[in-house]
């Protein structure tokens, strides 16, 4: 047996008989991808991950990277902000219609009422983009 | 003093630019320092290199555009208008509604446009895929053909060493007109003669703009039983004869002539008066490393309006876009513009109707051609279909 340690040359690693048993299981496990010219099909997959590979560069890194923040900064803040309202909700008495109205004083409370306001209003803008159809040119 | 960044074009170029530029400069337009404005004569977006699948029957005009407001993030403000004159020198512009807008940064997107009446005969006898009505057009003979012959020919731009629009389109729509007539069941009446004028670029009696690729090609038409021929320059067409004659004097008959036709900068690139290009095709002397208008330091150029060695394709824009962006922002920041444009494109040719090849090449790398699969294949129409749209929302 030779080890993953040990530098070999390719001549002694082809003649191990372990490395020989191995390999004739193996083509025995790929023979119906080879003879259904199948495995031409993961080839090919390789061969394209190498392209995206090499075609990737230090500017689609940027934008995926910053997309991937932007997502995760959206699931990130929606989750704390689940979390915190449903523990908060969960730990007290239903507030009364009286209580419930109070809240309105505290300006964070406002404030997120505005967000949420303004979300609509985004939502909306977005909305009315799709409903105009422009002329054929 | 709020500064004003204007980008020119609704094209893929102009599109991914605004939006990336809205992100990349966030904070200073949330305090209002910065406005980055896109104008463009058109309503919708079109993804430009689908006119070529409209030409086989693969594509719905609903299918390869959208509006453009729904591709922009709500920072940019977008102007439906033509511009009709650039006074580089004034920071100014003008459009054809009347309004003029004075702008700190210029970004001129604006494309080209095929001009095959720059050729004697070719407009009237000649057909391709380079914009809608002509695919449709050249759709309806592709569909209809029994028999005869259908000559190919490409033209490149007078001004030395700038291609035509999109390289490899050629290529790629011989090899789809060879499938196409064989899943009709025409091919054996039909033949494909595919020809290269004598300069292309740097290159001589070639049959691609680069080596390499030119070398594999003869095998790849053989295989297919398509003919090919180099030195053939088209200097004009008799519709009536229904001949191709060269430049070199030779003559080609034709049943359908599908072109790759001259092109042209837009008209007001060209009454601009800054070109340098020849036969007033108009394309802006850009520097090839900052992508800055030469003389005009506050003015970017990129795409097809660029008279650089390199594809007029959207594979360009997708890596100059960056380049001008950071520039932008790096001047309005710190006073300096340090980013570089290395000449990388890259795209994934479509071979023949199912298979695809991506590619890559820079200034001084040129396409290392690789056998086209079914796998490339799936990557393009998965680019076609979405992944366009996420580029031009600067997404990817």
């Amino acid at each position: 047996m030779l080890t993953a340690t040990k530098p070999q040359d390719a001549a002694a690693v082809l003649a191990d008989p372990d490395t020989a048993a191995g390999l004739r299981d193996l083509a025995e496990h790929l023979a119906p991808l080879l003879q259904t010219r199948r495995l031409h099909n993961v080839v090919d997959l390789l061969s394209a991950t190498s392209d995206f590979i090499d075609m990737a560069d230090d500017q689609l890194t940027q934008k995926l990277a910053k997309a991937f923040e932007e997502v995760v900064w959206a699931g990130w803040s929606a989750g704390n902000a689940l979390r915190s309202a449903s523990a908060t909700a969960a730990d007290s008495e239903p507030p009364t219609l009286w209580q419930l109205s109070r809240q309105l004083n505290d300006p964070e409370v406002r404030r997120g009422l505005f967000f949420v306001i303004q979300l609509l209003g985004a939502v909306g803008r977005q909305v009315a983009l799709e409903a105009e159809i422009p002329e054929d040119d | 003093m709020k500064k004003r960044i204007v980008i020119v074009g609704g094209g893929i170029g102009g599109t991914m630019t605004a939006n990336n530029m809205v992100s990349k400069l966030g904070v200073e337009i949330r305090r209002n320092q910065v406005e980055v404005m896109l104008i463009s004569n058109s309503p919708w977006h079109y993804y430009k290199p689908a006119f070529m699948y409209v030409a086989f029957d693969m594509y719905h005009k609903a299918e390869l555009r959208r509006k453009q407001a729904t591709l922009l993030r709500p920072e940019v403000r977008f102007v439906v208008d033509e511009v009709e004159a650039f006074e580089f020198s004034a920071s100014r512009l003008h459009t054809r509604s009347g309004a003029h807008y004075d702008y700190d940064y210029l970004v001129v997107s604006t494309g080209c446009l095929p001009a095959p009446e720059r050729i004697e005969g070719l407009a009237e006898a000649g057909d391709h895929f380079y914009q809608f009505e002509p695919a449709r057009r050249l759709a309806q003979k592709l569909r209809t053909i029994e028999r005869g012959r259908i000559f190919i020919t490409v033209t490149f731009p007078k001004t030395p060493d700038v291609p035509h629009q999109c390289g490899i389109a050629p290529i790629e729509t011989t090899l789809m007109v060879d499938e196409l007539l064989r899943r009709r069941g025409v091919r054996d009446r039909v033949e494909i003669l595919y020809t290269y004028p004598s300069v292309s670029q740097l290159l001589r009696n070639c049959l691609f703009m680069q080596k390499q690729t030119c070398e594999v090609l003869p095998q790849i038409f053989s295989d297919r039983d398509i003919h090919f021929k180099r030195g053939f320059t088209l200097e004009r067409v008799d519709p009536d004869a229904r001949v191709a004659h060269s430049s070199e004097g030779d003559s080609e008959d034709f049943d359908i002539l599908m072109s790759t036709p001259p092109i042209r900068a837009v008209d007001a690139v060209i009454n601009s008066g800054v070109s340098e290009a020849a036969e007033d095709e108009g394309w802006l002397p850009t520097n090839r490393r900052s992508l800055q208008l030469k003389g005009h330091p506050n003015v970017y150029c990129m795409g097809d309006t660029v008279d650089l060695p390199i594809s007029k394709a959207g594979g360009s824009c997708h890596n100059q876009s960056p380049v001008i962006i950071d520039n932008i922002a790096f001047d309005l920041r710190q006073g300096a513009t340090p980013a570089v444009y290395d000449g990388r494109v890259q795209a994934i040719a479509q071979m023949g109707l199912e298979a695809g090849m991506p590619l890559w090449y820079d200034y001084d790398q040129d396409v290392q051609p690789t056998p086209p699969t079914k796998v490339g294949g799936l990557m393009r129409k998965t680019f076609n279909r979405g992944v366009y749209w996420a580029t031009a929302r600067g997404l990817v």
